[in-house]
């Protein structure tokens, strides 16, 4: 369904020293600076997938979703999407497609919501009927019905985005590009939007590509992820796997009897593993996941525990640190 | 794009306008007050200096027509001074929805510049109608019902122009970002080599020559002189066609900028 080879994307960006003599020299003369905004992306998406996009500001996220719907013309590289190339902007691909931008407004500020649906019924040239049961049933899900005739502009910011993803939706895409969805939506609009997008899916299996940096959205949402760094994919594969890759340990609580015999033996603990907390009658290690049966049953043994638990450390943290630089099987 | 689509993004952009009622009836009273003042002083003064009856072909009610014609009629081709709309969707990123939507840009936007002639188009009527006494008296023009009904294609063909010319130094923002400097200079350009600062007559002979192998005279000055009844049928005729060959010309030539500049587009603001 989306199949992305090699695509590249260089900017040519104006680049001024501060200071007024730097500004008047800009007028004269101007230094350049080639940025890759997108260095080489290529993976594959298939029907009814949502795929997380993530990245720091600035890894590219975006520029890849622009050139994945038309918008803007790549350096190099190729893809295909639903058969066409997109920045060739067939209208037959077009009608396929939809992107919702979160942080910018799509719709029409001065007129209510029926009216631009109604707009967007001509534009994709919606049959009548199919238009009305599909506004009907966005609205209903999304329960904005009695926000349909108000100026968007008078809109709160959770019900833009609301009418926002039905007007993305009315012409039910088989790609959705959802580029930051919920950015600055309350929590509990968060989570509607989610079960939204998670309904909607279940219902028509588009393929979605979804960037955000909630990394609620992502565990919600999304099976797979594609880590972006500096224009590159730095990781492409299960939300699971990341953590065995990128996060080969897991961590060790224990809770002792304050009046042990045995004392907690800094030394010896720290042959077991990295201790991140150690104070009296409890200690948290970080351990390889290959020796976790062997160091609980050391622990077990040495010391008269009240509570042992093991955990796999958070995704977000394992995520950050992949974005900060972090390279796989070496932590 | 289908007929439908075309009259429902006017529409959509007429009721956009028409929502802001105070702007609707301040911009048509000002603008109403304003010129006929400027207008009525300035050709009086220059009137009783010369102390002529007739200048260039035009006595003092007739120039005074011309003016409140070619005000009237150039708001109408202006559309609702959108001249910047594309070169801001550039700037500001708002050309990204546009791209996403099955449809040509410049035919959708263009319906909806053709959606902001309408409330022109009434203020227009209301304005003329309250500026009648000035336009009935002159001995060297006469707006009669049938060269008001010749005038409204000649505004239409000349809105379309307007807006074709408007296109390539809107589409110098792929390169340059922000024009306003050039969307001024093109209105300023226009509105004087047009006629709708003064009637081309009154300019030297030479100039007159060669502004009329210039497509700018279509913008104001020909459907004005068709409202004031002095333009023949032939030449009304060879005017419409004069206008929409230029159209073609003017169209065909903001195609490769077009093309060009869209491999430059960034999307920004996204």
């Amino acid at each position: 369904m989306i199949r992305v080879e090699n695509l590249r994307k260089v900017f040519r960006v104006h680049s001024k020293k501060p200071g007024l003599k730097a500004s008047i020299r800009s007028l004269f003369r101007r230094d350049w600076i080639e940025k890759a905004a997108v260095a080489g992306a290529s993976f594959q998406i298939n029907e009814g997938e949502i795929v997380g996009l993530i990245g720091a500001n600035g890894a590219g996220k975006t520029t890849l979703v622009k050139m994945l719907s038309g918008i803007i013309h790549p350096s190099s590289g190729q893809a295909d999407v639903l058969g066409h190339v997109p920045w060739q902007r067939d209208d037959a691909y077009r009608r396929q497609i939809a992107l919702v931008m979160g942080q910018k407004a799509q719709m029409w500020w001065d007129l209510p919501g029926s009216d631009c649906f109604d707009l967007l019924r001509e534009i994709y040239q919606i049959p009548a009927d199919e238009y009305r049961n599909s506004l009907k049933r966005l609205t209903e899900m999304l329960n904005v019905e009695d926000e349909l005739n108000i100026q968007i502009r008078r809109l709160s910011l959770g019900e833009r985005m609301k009418m926002e993803l039905i007007a993305a939706l009315l012409h039910s895409p088989r790609v959705v590009y959802l580029d930051e969805p919920t950015i600055g939506l309350d929590i509990t609009t968060q989570r509607s939007v989610r079960d939204f997008l998670l309904d909607y899916r279940r219902e028509n299996a588009p393929a979605m590509i979804l960037t955000s940096h909630y990394m609620e959205d992502i565990e919600k949402l999304c099976k797979r992820i594609i880590i972006m760094r500096e224009g590159e994919i730095v990781y492409d594969g299960s939300l699971e796997r990341v953590l065995l890759e990128y996060a080969p340990y897991k961590q060790l609580r224990l809770n002792v009897h304050r009046d042990s015999s045995t004392p907690l033996n800094r030394e010896a603990l720290d042959k077991m593993g990295e201790v991140i907390t150690c104070e009296p009658g409890s200690l948290c290690l970080r351990i390889g996941r290959d020796r976790i049966p062997e160091v609980a049953a050391e622990l077990l043994r040495i010391y008269s525990v009240i509570d042992l638990s093991i955990e796999d450390p958070e995704i977000g943290d394992t995520i950050e640190r992949i974005m900060a630089g972090a390279s796989g099987d070496q932590d | 794009m289908s007929i439908s689509l075309f009259f429902h993004l006017m529409n959509l952009e007429t009721k956009k306008l028409m929502s802001y009622r105070v702007d609707f009836w301040l911009t048509m009273l000002v603008n109403l007050v304003v010129n006929l003042l400027v207008l009525w002083t300035l050709w009086t003064a220059i009137f009783n200096e010369s102390g002529k009856e007739v200048i260039g072909g035009w006595d003092l009610d007739g120039i005074l027509a011309y003016g409140v014609l070619v005000f009237l009629t150039g708001r109408i081709v202006r559309g609702g001074d959108l001249q910047m709309a594309v070169s801001n969707d550039i700037y500001e990123g708002a050309l990204s929805r546009y791209l996403l939507y099955p449809r040509q840009y410049t035919v959708t936007k263009y319906a909806q510049q053709l959606g902001n002639v309408f409330p022109d188009l009434l203020q227009s009527l209301m304005m003329g109608c309250a500026a009648i006494p000035l336009l009935v008296n002159s001995s060297t023009a006469s707006v009669t019902p049938l060269s008001i009904a010749m005038t409204l294609p000649a505004i239409l063909v000349a809105h379309l122009l307007f807006f074709l010319l408007g296109l390539i130094p809107q589409y110098i923002a792929f390169w340059a970002d922000n024009v306003w400097s050039l969307s001024v200079l093109l209105r300023f350009v226009t509105m004087l080599l047009g006629g709708a600062t003064l009637p081309i007559s009154l300019f030297p002979d030479q100039v007159q020559e060669v502004l009329h192998w210039l497509p700018f005279v279509y913008l104001f000055e020909f459907p004005t002189m068709v409202a004031l009844g002095k333009v023949g049928m032939s030449e009304y005729l060879q005017g419409i066609g004069s206008c929409l060959l230029w159209c073609v010309l003017v169209g065909a030539a903001s195609i490769p900028v077009w093309k060009r500049g869209d491999l430059r587009y960034t999307g920004v603001g996204i």
